[in-house]
Formats: C-alpha cells, structure tokens, sequence
C-alpha cells in the first residue's frame, strides 16, 4: 500500500490546524452566549500548536532533504516547514486580533475562528505541496474560506460587496490556475512537480509548456494582485473587515508566494528548462517591474490608509515576483531570501492592521489619513508601533524589510549575466519612492494636532500583537545573519 | 478536409476545450450578472477538466482521472459560497449586476 | 505594559529557543546539498519516487549557460508536407480515439451540444434559459467523456454537475426572481476592443499548439487503453477508484475539509439576519 503510517508524522501541523478547525466549527454549533473568549482561545492554542510542530519538525528535517509522502502528494522539507511555521504565527496573530474588532463593530460569529483555521491549514497544504492537485487544492481551501470570511459583517453592505468582487476575481483566476495545470500536466505526463522537471524539458509539446506557463502566470498574478490583475485588490481589503485584511494581506499572499516557489522554483525553473527563460519568466520580469511601480504610485495618491496598505501591499507583492523570478532562472540564494522577505512582510503587515484596528472604534474607524493626526502625542506606542512597520515597508535600515529587499534584490542580482540588474534598479528605485507615502502617515502621526479625541479598541491580545510584531521586525533587522540562516539562506 | 472531419484525434479535443474555455472566459469579462459569471467559471473549469482527461487519455495516466473529480468537487463547493455570496448582496441591495457594486470607489 | 513586557520577551526568546539548533545543522565545510537533490541516509530505503541511477540511463542534457540554446527550443514545429500530418493516424483501430465516420460524427454532434450550451448561457437573458443551456452543455462534456474512456468521470459529470450544482442554481434564480436590466456590459470602448484583439490573437495561438500536440507514444497512444496493472477496464469505476484510495488518498481526504469550508461558510452568509444580532449601527456602513 502506498500510505505509510509514519507519513501523518510529518503532517502534524496540518493535522493540527484541521481538528482544531473542527472543533472550532462544531463548538460553535453547540456554543449558547455571546462570550466568545473560549473559541478565541482555543484558535490561537491550535495555531501556536501548529507552529511549535512545525519547528520541532523543522529540526527533525535535514536540510536540503525531502521526503515524500502520501504517494508524492506532499514533502517534508524544511522550506515547507518554515513556512508552516509562518503560517501558522500569522493565523495566531490574527486571531488575537480578531475579537477586538469583532467585538467593537459586533459581528461575532463563531464560525470566524474555524474558517480561520481551516483556511490556515490550506496554507500548510500549499506550503508541502508536491503535486498539482495539492497546489490546488490548498489554494481553493484557502481561498473559498477567505471569501467567507469577507464577507462575515454580514450587515455591512461594503463587505458584502468586497466578498463579491474578491469572489468572482478569484474564480475567475481559478479557470486559469486550472486550465494551465491541465495544459502542462499534458506536456509533462505527470502532475508530479519533482519529476515534472524533467519530464518537461524532455517533452515533445513545448508550446504547451509556455501556454501552461502564461495561463499560471495570469492565474497567480490574480492571486498576489500584481498589476493589470490587481484592481480587486484595494476594494476587497478596504471592504473586508480588518483582521480579515490583514489575513488576507500578510497570510494569503504569503502562500500564494509558497505555491509559486513551489511551482515555478521546482517545476518550471532550474537549469533543466530551458523554456524557463523565455517561457514564463518574461512576462513575470515585466509583471514584477510594472507592479512594484503602479503600485507605489497609487499608493501616493490615497487617502484612506487601509487603500494605501493595499497599494503598498500590491507593490511588495511586485518585490516577491522578482524573487520567485530569480528562484525559477537559477539564484541559488533566492529561497532563503524570499522566506526572509515573506516572515519580515507578514509581520510588518499584521502589525500595521493591529494599530488599524486599535485607532478605530465604533461608527468611526478612522481609516483616513487624516484621522491619525497627532496620535503619538496620545498613544506613542501605537504611534512607534505603526512608524517601526511602516519604516520596515519602507525598506529602511534598522528593519526587516531593509534586509528583506537587500536579500532578494542579491538573488537577483545571482541570476546569470545580471540579466535582472534592470528590475533590481527599479525596484531600489520605488523603495525611495514608497517613503514618501509612508512618511505621510508619521508626519501625521508624530507633527500634527489631533482633531477629535482617540478612543481607541482596547484588549490584551491586540496590544500584544502590536507590540510583537515591531520588536520582531526589528530584531529581524538588527540580527539579520541569525534569522537567514534559520530560513536556509 | 475530410481528414478534419472524419479522423477525429486529440487535438480536436483539445481545441474543443481551448473553445468551451474562451466561452467562458468572455462570459466572466462580457456579462454583469453575478450568476452568469459563475455559470461561465463553471464553463472555464469544465474546458480545463476536459483538457486533462484528454491528456489522460494521451498519457494513458489515471492519476488525472482522480485529479478531474477533485475539480469536480471544488468547483461544487466555490458553486456554494459563490451562491451564498450572490445572496447575501442582493438582501442588500436587490441586485446582483457587478456593475452596481460602488460602495467601495475613491 | 504586561502585554508589551510579555510580547518582549516572546520576541527575543522564542526564535532562539526555537530554532537555535536547527539552524546549526548544516556543518561548515560540509555544504548542503543543491536544490532538488533527494537525500537518502544509508540503510534508509529509498523514497518511493527515487531511483538509483541504472546503467542504461539516459544522462538529461544539461543545456549551456546563457540561453544560447533557448531560442530554438522555441522554433515552432516545422510544418509537415501535410497539414496535420503529426497526428498519429491508426486506419486500422476504430475502438481508441475515434477513427470511424460514425463516432466522428458523433464526436461533432456532442461538440455542437457543448459550445452551442455554453454560447446559450453566456448570451441569454434569461436566467433559467441560461441555466438549461449549461445543463446541455454539460450533457455534451459528459458524452465527450465517454469518448475519452473516462466513464466514471462521464457519469459523474452529469451526477454532480448537471444533477447538483445546476440544481442549486436554479434556486438561486428562483429565490432572487429577478431579471436582468442590462445583460452586456456597454461596450465600444478602445480597451475593450484591444483587449479583445489580444485574446483573440493568444487563443489563435494557442489553439495552434493544440492542433500539433503530439501523442508521447507514437502510434499507441491512439489505440484503445488495456487494462490496468490491477486488470480493471481503463476509466472504470474500479480503475479510478483505485487510483482515488492509493496515491489519491490525500486529497482525496483533504477535499472533506475543503466541503466543510463550502458548507459552512455558505450557512454563516446566507442565512436569515437574525433578531439576535446586534441592530446596524451608524458605523456598520463605514468600512
């Protein structure tokens, strides 16, 4: 039989994430009172549980091993792990930030914290895919458990509508997800990625590879929002709720990143295929330029701060392409920066939608600019949390994001004969560009007068999180060799 | 042209996918009734099952067969929330053209 | 301040705690192996997808740095003396991919099914004309099915799709009961007409590829498929079903929770607002 019994061990965060996510779905079956502490709980003790197994897991794994499971449905290695681990932390995280929001602009349902884990533990799947049907499957349970989740203020007519927009974009992007699978499981014989390889550079259908290639590449620019694909984006996390935006910004870009290192580092790159030049990668060299662009530039002009998080998020996601790109044209580093930059991006994220989910309260969230004025001479903590994030959005020194840029734009730089030295001079170039905006939101912050009093959101489990995440990001950035050699770079 | 007609072989099948396909795709970019659009999703993702088991055929592979109906199965479950979304903003707002959704524009 | 004291320390402590000695793993001097290597400590068995190399192996070419090679890699296959002369023709097999006249003919009846249904369904106005059009449609996939041995997956389709997920839609239609003010978007505009020019141009193309896709095994592959290793019919319901509980068992398992999410999170959005929830606040709209 092809199911080995010692294969669950290596899926233990997975296995974890699921049952807590069910008991989570059947607590709230039976669960009477409005108290939903105890969910919450529970949530964040699964999450944590998940994480603490990934690494123990992570060290039971030699690195550069693979093992497969479950007929090569899945591996064991420790890039998936890792990852997991990330996962996992940004699902903890947003469930600590969750019931505050929940609380202060009353749309508690209970099936939020099971969703949560379920759509965490489609990440996981993503995160040790080995076979197509993996990839896809933990992209539409991830996915389909996100457009519930935008859709969870269930009287807010904007989420409904930023559920809608998300939905239909993201089926649509499914055709194509699906149809390009299909077109290079045919060039390739195999839906199997570690063999796909060479099966692929040895096909006798090339045009089916690149067909395949561009169809994943429309289909994943969907995904991570990257430019002509990307106007749901902003509409969709301004409309979901905010700890649903942050999930979304941080987590689930996260593990579209971890499927595409998956499919376009292992499948469709390396120095077999050659059609990875040519095939995929030009149009994803030019995606990445355009995106980090377009986005940095639409990002000047907002005025609500979580549309300006979006922007800036769509421009990020332009700086993860240029590292899947240089993963799939041979960067021998680019794993381990790409890991580096995914772990400094989600937790500069969650902690940016923390402190904007803290200064919002009830019938006035304060999403405008504006509104922030003068918050550090109330709440300087929040202020400080929000000026370490955003400086490490920035890319400024003493941040993760600094070392996070510094690291893929070096793999980059691997990829032979400088061929992406262009993109990585954009690339440095919007980086000055994106401190402008940023700094708009500090000089706001720290040197003007506030114009109605803060009441902010109040609870333990948001103040912590809005403290983590900044301590972690700088530690990120003060000890950057510590943590690249963790992610194997 | 006889040779089109009667020895019918893969890449007819394929091409027969690769035009269910962009039938639906034009439906998703054409139409602005939220129903339809799922209709045309649906459409996509039978013309990408239809591609893999002609390439299961091809490859006298099987393994795409139980790829097919995990298709199959996602697309049911999107078919729900998708739904169950269409739903919940024509309670709102008593219409479902994507066109009318402009509560979120700057 | 207990929630940053505590947020400090987790921020310091965790990571090296963690992760402070598998980060020591790979030794100095002794560099890890490329990516994409398998590793198999000795007296391990190996992994199921991994062989050792054998001396008949063909070593995969490794193509020179710089892409020198690349280009005409991309050549487009040189038209042959005929047109679709490489597609493998078997005159003498009429059980395999369907040589005859007769399942020729079918082959296009069932294709005009197809895309006539789908040309239904994106044009109508109707809703429940939509609808039967994608039911037709599907009947036409599920024969194409048939024709393609998948007769599982055949019945299948018509058991889920045009039996279920139609089903569903039909009560959507017919809960919202409402037709359409504008079916097509106004179109006229530059955008369009050069988006569509582009799609167009990427369909010819890739409908070219398709056209040439050529069989793996030559001449065999036209033939009808044997029996499986276990001996059941290709496509059977015993064929797939093995397959489904052998190496398929994970996603197989994995899809359960994926229906769950579905189901779930239908009931958590559709269903009725309740008494007991809160009232809309002034502040429900705002975000």
């Amino acid at each position: 039989m092809i199911i080995n019994p010692a294969d669950f061990g290596y899926i233990v965060p997975y296995l974890i994430l699921v049952i807590t996510g069910l008991l989570l779905v059947l607590a709230e079956a039976f669960y009477k009172g409005k108290d939903r502490t105890a969910l919450v709980s529970l949530a964040v003790a699964g999450a944590l549980a998940g994480a603490i197994a990934s690494v123990v897991l992570y060290r039971q794994v030699a690195p550069g091993a693979r093992v497969t499971l479950f007929g090569e449905m899945l591996f064991a290695d420790r890039t998936g792990y890792i990852l997991s681990a990330l996962f996992c932390v940004a699902t903890a995280l947003t469930a600590l930030i969750s019931p505050a929001h929940q609380r202060e602009h009353e749309w508690q349902l209970g099936e939020y914290y099971g969703l949560l884990l379920l759509s965490a533990s489609g990440m996981v799947m993503l995160a040790h895919a080995a076979n197509l049907v993996t990839i896809f499957l933990g992209i539409e349970t991830m996915s389909i458990a996100i457009y519930v989740m935008c859709a969870m203020r269930r009287r807010s007519r904007r989420g409904n509508e930023a559920a809608m927009k998300y939905f239909l974009i993201g089926a649509f992007a499914t055709g194509f997800l699906m149809y390009g699978m299909a077109l290079l499981y045919g060039a390739a014989g195999t839906s199997n990625l570690l063999r796909m390889q060479s099966a692929l550079a040895a096909t006798s259908n090339p045009g089916l590879v690149i067909a395949g290639g561009f169809l994943l590449v429309v289909a994943f620019g969907f995904k991570i929002a990257a430019v002509p694909f990307h106007m749901w984006a902003p509409d969709a996390y301004e409309g979901a709720p905010t700890p649903v935006t942050a999930f979304m910004a941080a987590a689930v870009k996260a593990a579209a990143v971890a499927a595409m290192m998956r499919l376009f580092g292992l499948a469709l790159g390396g120095d077999l295929l050659p059609y990875g030049r040519l095939g995929w990668a030009s149009p994803f060299v030019v995606i990445a330029a355009i995106t980090i662009t377009l986005g940095n530039i639409s990002a000047i002009r907002q005025d609500n701060v979580k549309r300006m998080l979006a922007y800036s998020s769509i421009s990020h996601g332009g700086v993860l392409l240029v590292g899947i790109c240089s993963l799939g044209l041979g960067a021998v580093s680019a794993n381990g920066s790409l890991i580096y930059y995914l772990i400094a991006y989600t937790l500069s994220t969650l902690g940016a939608f923390a402190v904007v989910i803290y200064v919002g309260s009830r019938g006035n969230e304060r999403t405008l600019v504006d509104d922030w004025s003068g918050l550090a001479s109330k709440h300087g903590g929040a202020a400080l949390a929000m000026t370490v994030c955003l400086l490490s959005f920035g890319g400024m020194p003493p941040t993760g994001g600094f070392f996070g840029k510094f690291y893929v734009f070096k793999s980059a730089m691997e990829v032979y004969d400088g061929q992406l030295l262009w993109l990585v001079v954009i690339g440095i170039l919007n980086s000055a560009i994106s401190i402008f905006y940023y700094l708009r939101i500090v000089t706001a912050m720290y040197f003007k007068e506030p114009t109605t009093p803060f009441t902010p959101t109040k609870s333990g489990g948001l103040i912590f999180v809005m403290a983590l995440c900044p301590l972690l990001v700088l530690e990120m950035g003060i000890m950057p060799g510590f943590w690249l050699k963790l992610v194997g770079g | 042209m006889s040779d089109i007609l009667f020895k019918v072989g893969y890449g007819h099948f394929l091409v027969l996918a690769a035009v269910l396909f962009l039938i639906g795709m034009g439906g998703v970019l054409v139409r602005r009734n939220a129903l339809i659009i799922l209709m045309s999703v649906e459409l996509m993702l039978n013309a990408a099952n239809m591609t893999l088991l002609t390439f299961a055929r091809m490859w006298g592979d099987l393994s795409a067969h139980t790829f097919a109906l995990i298709v199959i199965a996602v697309a049911a479950a999107e078919a729900a929330v998708g739904l169950a979304i269409v739903v919940a903003v024509f309670r709102g707002r008593r219409n479902v053209d994507v066109d009318k959704l402009t509560a979120l524009r700057h | 301040m207990k929630a940053f004291i505590l947020a400090l320390l987790v921020a310091v402590g965790l990571p090296a705690i963690a992760f402070a000695q598998g980060s020591a793993a790979p030794q100095p001097g002794q560099p890890g192996p490329r990516p994409g290597t398998i590793v198999v400590q000795p007296g391990q068995p190996l992994p199921p997808n991994v062989r050792r190399l054998q001396p008949g192996d063909t070593p995969l070419a490794v193509p020179a740095k710089g892409g020198a090679q690349a280009p005409e890699l991309l050549q487009p296959a040189k038209p042959e003396k005929f047109p679709h002369g490489d597609r493998v023709e078997s005159k003498l097999d009429s059980k395999g991919i369907p040589a005859s006249k007769p399942l020729a003919l079918l082959f296009w009846a069932f294709a005009a099914a197809t895309i006539g249904g789908a040309l239904f369904v994106v044009t109508r106005r109707n809703l429940i004309a939509a609808v039967m059009g994608m039911v037709g449609s599907f009947l036409g996939i599920s024969a194409i099915y048939m024709m393609l041995y998948a007769h599982f997956l055949s019945v299948v389709q018509m058991l889920v799709y045009a039996g279920a997920i139609m089903v569903l839609f039909v009560f959507v239609v017919m809960i919202l009961n409402r037709p359409e003010d504008e079916p097509v978007a106004p179109t006229g505009r530059i955008g369009g007409v050069i988006g569509g020019l582009a799609i167009a141009y990427l369909v010819g193309r890739l409908v070219m590829i398709l056209i040439k896709v050529r069989p793996p095994t030559g001449e065999a592959a036209n033939l009808a498929p044997g029996p499986t290793s276990l001996g059941h019919d290709w496509g059977s319901v015993k064929a797939v079903g093995t397959d489904l509980f052998g190496p398929g068992l994970f996603p197989f398992e994995a899809i359960s929770i994926l229906l769950l999410v579905g189901v779930g999170g239908a009931i958590a959005i559709a269903r009725p607002l309740h008494e007991d929830e809160p009232a809309s606040t002034s502040g429900a709209d705002n975000v």
